[in-house]
């Protein structure tokens, strides 16, 4: 078992509010782990951070073997991670399968070419002449985004061509993790992909990132229905206040006390509160 | 939501058929049989649009006393003025509507060298004379045989401007200011040549662009240079912000501006700030030439204000153009060889105008110095400037 | 060194009267996130109401004062019930197009009743001159800042202590939430154009006074300068626009005392760069690391795109290269031509604005670029003029990328400023680089058109060279669209953050777009540089830019097609209105507000 992502010591400060307190967090290669913890707790941040959205003010991110620490979203991608948005953002002017095959970006022949004038060149160039293997390369793509389609059943391959904007939201959050699946990600992150669904919607949800589990999808997922992420989760972190307050599978995180009392018994609601409206910001 | 926006969308087509219509009946037809048609390219709307409403009254000026006295044998003389906003992309369309109407016998314009010029190659092609009265650009008559203008010479103009104020007033170290176009830099090429042939030392030239309205940064760096006269190469509007900002500014030198100041709205914009200006005119109301006469007192009785050089110009074009049509006709090609030969033509700002027919210009416009003395251009009676 | 005093001291009056415009456009910036392009034409009507007042009422400079703030509160009023209101909850897009829209017609309605000559708007205030340094300040100069500080300190009451005031920025921070609290944002709409006209107008009045002179031609430029001052600061910061406006005044004049006037601008709008590189979100702005998530394509209409069938277009370019034999007026097919050409502008404008979501201000450079290099390559280095203007082309296209590179880094409206003062920059460059250039004489005896020994003189040649050109890039770009690369674009416009988290380099796509946009633009400018055979500065004036990017708005942003009819449309509609001569531009106006009001989305909606 290697391990795929090592985060050591991370920082990130957002004015006078420490909104990620040297968080040390390691997940090896085919496992799930979830970050659990009340609004505000930094969990967001976090996944900023290890896209490389945000930089760290201190600490490391290493993944698959390399460290990554503040490089650039794109090259973080490239190296096989893959994320999803606690809101949703979907390419709204976008069909749906246009949107997964953006996450087949990085796996596209000319868009590796080194991001010299040269190799952006000669992207152009291949885009006006669209070679045989070009084209070849984007049938095999698109046969790939119905598969990716098929595992949600019969919810988005009907609206294959339909732009992303006319779609419910619950089938947003779908595109969002088609697309996610399609960079093939060594190293999948979802934030709270049943934020805002339905009982149905959420048991269709879990069902699917269960399945996610037994092809072997290595997962990391930020979720606030508890019973899902027992069931999943090999292993539960749970944060709060930017800080790692407990870890461990699920059953002993459940029982933790200091679990039940961020949960129940929040003492700094209002700090918490400040980092929600630091992060918003 | 549905029926208010239908109310106001019923208020939309209102208006614009309303304004369409009124356009049209605007227009309503007084023509006679068979007028003489010239086209005229010039901005009526955008930023130089001023010029183009100056045109006008030179021209209806001019086209009701030719046709107040039988036209040309009998034919009244009219123009068809297309708006081109100056900008060279209509010009260009208006050049091609007018050489394929065939009553247009001549065609005036355009206002500036962008726009008149990008038109020359289709007059020049299709043979129709194209008569840039205000074109000053050297290469203008260049771009063919069939582009002609007489519009002020800078060649003349400004040597004589540099007279005025080194030989005759005296002045030793010049700054010029100038519009930073074509013209105002040929303008201030030719200015600061002749100066320095009289005698005297530029010590500054600060060029300005067509939308600028404060100077007061470019006139510190102007008294930096410890000039004592200063040279304005710029039209009315800008020469009278620039006059009032010298006295912000807390300069009290003495300013010597181009002709193309000459206008009763340098008197307005500028008030007392432009009081002591010297400045050449081509044509004066006290100026005993019967042209000038003739058109200065018509043009009071029809506007109610002194006319600009603009206008002067335009009114000197229409007029030239009827003598040469009268002379050789109204086909194309015949006007163009008119142009050639033809031989003292009464002028306002010339006296009398006859083309060099290598350069397709006028030379020898008359020149008078003035001075602005109670708020009025006044001659100037030969006093030098208190140097202070 | 006390000449560096009086070039502060000036600096100051020039900002300061940039201040007053920037607020106004700042306070609607703030709350309906919008550049209202109509900010100085109310500033002209401004001035002109105090002309009627002052010469021909003689009211007292308090009640002139009064009746402009009203009269033009009420105008802005009106501008958003009748101009904006009714493209709310559309495209934010369209509401820009609109303000352009209502800048034209109230332009041409003064221009209609006061003619287009300047007139003087005599001073009220008495002519009492403080000597400082070598210079001096008026009366008129402390009443200029009194007021512009006094604005500012009733806005901020406002603001702070009043219900609606609250309500202002409640509906600033975020709309939906505020009206689900109950506020009433049409009515904030409504105070916040009262407010910011009212202002408008009073700063027109005040500089007219200042200036004595008044035309219907000053609100372009104050449009633009109180932008640029209004970013300076950030955008939608009424603290920050009354800063940027004293920092822009400043830099243009130490712009002169350093390099002369003819290089005022360039320095400011140098400045005015670099200020935007280091602080992406104006001096004042927040710093914020990532935009708020459900900012997912803001700027572009969801909408579904009119898509042509293929023998549609076959059919339409058939009937485009038989035209000039059925129509035999070489007037219209010469306007065709014309609009070809803005054709092509509008093509580059509609990728890099449409598709990769970058709005550029300063598109006109591009054609400047183009025509002047074609010219130098066919004058200076003798290339036949079928080699010049492909090669212009390409050198625009890198040209047109370095100089937008490092604005790479930018978002939204500011992309938009950066491009509108990197035109200005090469416009100016243009005039002051002589030795190149011929400065401010310009280019002279440019060849024409030409194919071997034959000459594209006759309409109609002009005519099928250019209709086929432009056909010919818009299948390029076509193709580019449809293309992979088509979709990561339209993915980075979409959502910028989202793309880069799944692998795409904003810069390296940004940069293609550019270059490809530069590439056709620079065609355009080429073509068109022979066919004037001469150019100089004023040749493609900013007017031009934002001409093909009401074309680009008006054909549906990233449609090839749209933004082809769009050039028909407008370069089209003035030449038609020439029948009602003096009002054309007003008719011209208003059939622009009315496409607007019923096709927000563009002719042929967003691809």
């Amino acid at each position: 078992m290697t391990t795929l992502l090592d985060v050591s010591a991370l920082v990130r400060r957002f004015g006078g509010i420490t909104a990620v307190n040297k968080i040390d967090l390691a997940v090896t290669a085919g496992e799930f782990v979830s970050i659990i913890g009340p609004n505000g707790a930094g969990k967001t941040t976090l996944f900023n951070l290890i896209s490389g959205l945000d930089r760290p003010d201190s600490g490391t991110v290493q993944f698959a073997g390399e460290t990554v620490t503040g490089l650039a979203p794109d090259h973080i991608a490239a190296r096989g991670l893959a994320r999803t948005f606690q809101h949703g953002r979907v390419f709204a002017n976008l069909t749906v399968r246009e949107n997964v095959l953006i996450g087949a970006h990085t796996r596209q022949r000319a868009a590796r070419w080194p991001a010299l004038p040269i190799g952006a060149a000669l992207e152009f160039v291949a885009a006006l002449i669209r070679p045989t293997w070009m084209r070849d390369e984007q049938e095999l793509l698109d046969q790939e985004v119905r598969d990716i389609l098929g595992i949600f059943g019969d919810r988005l391959l009907p609206r294959i061509d339909d732009p992303a904007h006319s779609l419910s939201y619950a089938n947003r959050r779908r595109v969002e993790i088609a697309r996610a699946l399609a960079l093939k990600p060594k190293l999948l992150l979802l934030d709270e992909p049943t934020a805002g669904m339905n009982q149905t919607e959420t048991a269709e949800m879990k069902a699917l990132i269960g399945e996610l589990k037994r092809r072997g999808q290595t997962i990391l997922l930020i979720e606030h229905k508890l019973d899902l992420v027992m069931q999943l989760s090999d292993r539960v972190v749970v944060m709060d206040d930017g800080i790692k307050i407990a870890e461990g599978p699920p059953q002993v995180v459940r029982h933790d006390p200091a679990v039940i009392e961020a949960y129940l018994g929040h003492p700094t609601l209002g700090a918490a509160e400040k980092v929600v409206a630091a992060e918003a910001s | 939501m549905k029926t208010r926006a239908s109310i106001w969308t019923v208020r939309w087509l209102v208006a614009v058929v309303a304004a369409g219509l009124l356009a049209i009946l605007g227009e309503s037809p007084s023509s006679a049989a068979e007028p003489i048609l010239l086209g005229v390219s010039g901005p009526l709307t955008g930023s130089n649009a001023q010029y183009g409403a100056q045109w006008k009254t030179g021209f209806d000026l001019a086209l009701d006393q030719i046709n107040g006295s039988g036209g040309i044998k009998g034919r009244p003389l009219q123009y068809v003025f297309e708006d081109s906003q100056s900008d060279p992309r209509q010009s260009v369309s208006i050049a091609q509507k007018f050489v394929n109407d065939p009553t247009i016998v001549a065609e005036l314009g355009d206002f500036s060298s962008p726009a008149s010029m990008a038109a020359s190659p289709i007059y020049q092609r299709a043979g129709l004379v194209q008569f840039g009265f205000t074109n000053s650009h050297p290469d203008f008559t260049k771009g063919g045989e069939f582009m002609w203008s007489n519009t002020v010479n800078q060649a003349d103009e400004q040597p004589a401007l540099a007279e005025f104020a080194v030989k005759r007033l005296g002045l030793t170290r010049l700054a010029v200011i100038h519009l930073n176009t074509d013209w105002g830099r040929i303008s201030k090429d030719i200015f600061v040549k002749a100066a320095k042939e009289d005698g005297a030392e530029v010590v500054a030239t600060e060029g300005f662009l067509p939308d600028e309205k404060d100077y007061r940064s470019t006139l510190v760096r102007i008294r930096e240079s410890k000039p004592d006269g200063i040279v304005i190469i710029a039209y009315y509007a800008d020469g009278a912000l620039i006059a009032r900002q010298l006295r912000s500014a807390g300069i009290k030198l003495p300013v010597v501006a181009v002709s193309s100041v000459y206008s009763p709205k340098f008197l307005e914009l500028g008030g007392d700030a432009v009081e002591g200006i010297y400045t050449k005119a081509n044509f004066f109301p006290e100026d005993p030439r019967p042209e000038v006469q003739t058109f200065v007192k018509a043009y009071q009785a029809k506007y109610g204000k002194d006319p600009d050089t603009f206008a002067a110009i335009a009114y000197d074009t229409v007029v030239l153009l009827s003598e040469v049509i009268k002379q050789y006709g109204t086909e194309r090609k015949a006007i163009r060889d008119g142009l050639a030969s033809i031989k003292d033509v009464p002028s306002v700002i010339y006296g009398r105008v006859t083309f060099d027919p290598q350069t397709r210009r006028v030379l020898g416009a008359k020149t008078i110095n003035l001075v602005i003395k109670n708020g009025k251009f006044a001659l100037w009676d030969g006093s030098k400037p208190a140097i202070n | 060194m006390s000449s560096w005093f009086d070039y502060t001291i000036n600096g100051l009056v020039v900002g300061n009267i940039y201040a007053l415009l920037a607020v106004g456009l700042a306070l609607i910036f703030g709350v309906s996130h919008l550049i209202n392009f109509a900010q100085g034409s109310v500033y002209s009507v401004g001035a002109y109401v105090g002309l009627v007042c002052i010469t021909y009422l003689n009211t007292p400079l308090p009640l002139t004062i009064a009746i402009v703030l009203a009269s033009c509160g009420l105008l802005g009023i009106l501008i958003e019930r009748i101009g904006l209101r009714p493209l709310q909850g559309r495209t934010r897009i369209a509401p820009l197009l609109a303000t352009i829209g209502i800048s034209l017609v109230l332009d041409q309605i003064v221009q209609l009743v006061f003619s287009a000559q300047p007139r003087a708007l005599p001073s009220q205030v008495p002519d009492w001159r403080f000597v400082i340094g070598g210079g001096s300040i008026g009366a008129l100069d402390l009443l200029i800042a009194a007021i512009g500080l006094a604005s500012a300190a009733v806005l901020f009451a406002f603001l702070r202590f009043t219900k609606l005031g609250w309500a202002v920025r409640a509906t600033a921070q975020d709309r939906e939430a505020a009206q689900q609290m109950g506020v009433d944002v049409d009515r904030v709409d409504s105070a916040v154009f009262a407010i910011a006209s009212a202002l408008g107008g009073l700063s027109g009045l005040l500089v007219g006074m200042y200036y004595n002179n008044i035309s219907p031609a000053m609100s372009f430029q104050a449009t633009l300068k109180g932008i640029v001052a209004q970013v300076i600061g950030g955008v939608g910061n009424v603290p920050g626009a009354i800063f940027g406006s004293l920092f822009l005044g400043l830099t243009e004049s130490y712009g002169i005392a350093l390099f002369g006037t003819s290089y005022r601008n360039l320095f400011a709008f140098v400045i005015l760069i670099l200020v935007l590189i280091s602080w992406p979100n104006g001096l004042f702005g927040g710093r914020r690391s990532l935009p708020p998530e459900p900012l997912t394509g803001t700027f572009i209409a969801p909408s579904r795109p009119v898509l042509l069938p293929f023998w549609l277009v076959v059919a339409l370019v058939a009937t485009g290269l038989l035209l000039p034999v059925v129509v035999t007026s070489p007037y219209v097919i010469q306007t065709l031509s014309n609009a070809w050409l803005y054709g092509m502008l509008a093509l580059s404008l509609t990728l890099v604005a449409g598709t990769a979501g970058q709005i550029s201000l300063g598109h006109a450079a591009l054609l400047a670029i183009g025509g002047y290099a074609s010219a130098l390559l066919a004058l200076d280095l003798g290339l036949s003029v079928l080699v010049a203007i492909p090669l212009a082309g390409l050198i625009t296209g890198l040209i047109g990328t370095l100089l937008v590179y490092p604005a790479f880094g930018l978002r939204g409206h500011y992309v938009a400023i950066a491009t509108l003062g990197i035109g200005e920059i090469v416009s100016l460059v243009i005039l002051n680089w002589e030795s190149l250039t011929r400065g401010p004489i310009g280019i002279t005896g440019i060849p024409p058109l030409a194919i071997g020994k034959h000459d594209f003189y006759s309409a109609p040649a002009v005519y099928w060279l250019t209709f086929a050109v432009l056909v010919g890039l818009a299948l390029l770009q076509r193709r580019l669209l449809r293309s992979p690369l088509g979709r990561t674009l339209r993915a980075i416009r979409d959502d910028d953050v989202a793309a880069r988290t799944y692998g795409i380099n904003p810069n390296r796509y940004k940069g293609l777009a550019f270059a490809f946009s530069g590439f056709v633009a620079g065609v355009s400018g080429a073509i068109t540089a022979h066919l004037y055979s001469y150019i100089n500065f004023e040749t493609f004036t900013s007017q031009i830019s934002v001409l093909a990017l009401t074309m680009a708005i008006l054909g549906g942003l990233g449609n090839v097609f749209g933004a082809i009819a769009a050039a028909i449309a407008l370069v089209g509609l003035p030449e038609i209105f020439r029948v009602a001569s003096d009002y054309r531009m007003l008719i011209y106006g208003l059939a622009l507000l009315l496409l607007i009001r019923f096709r927000p989305q563009g002719l042929f909606g967003t691809v």
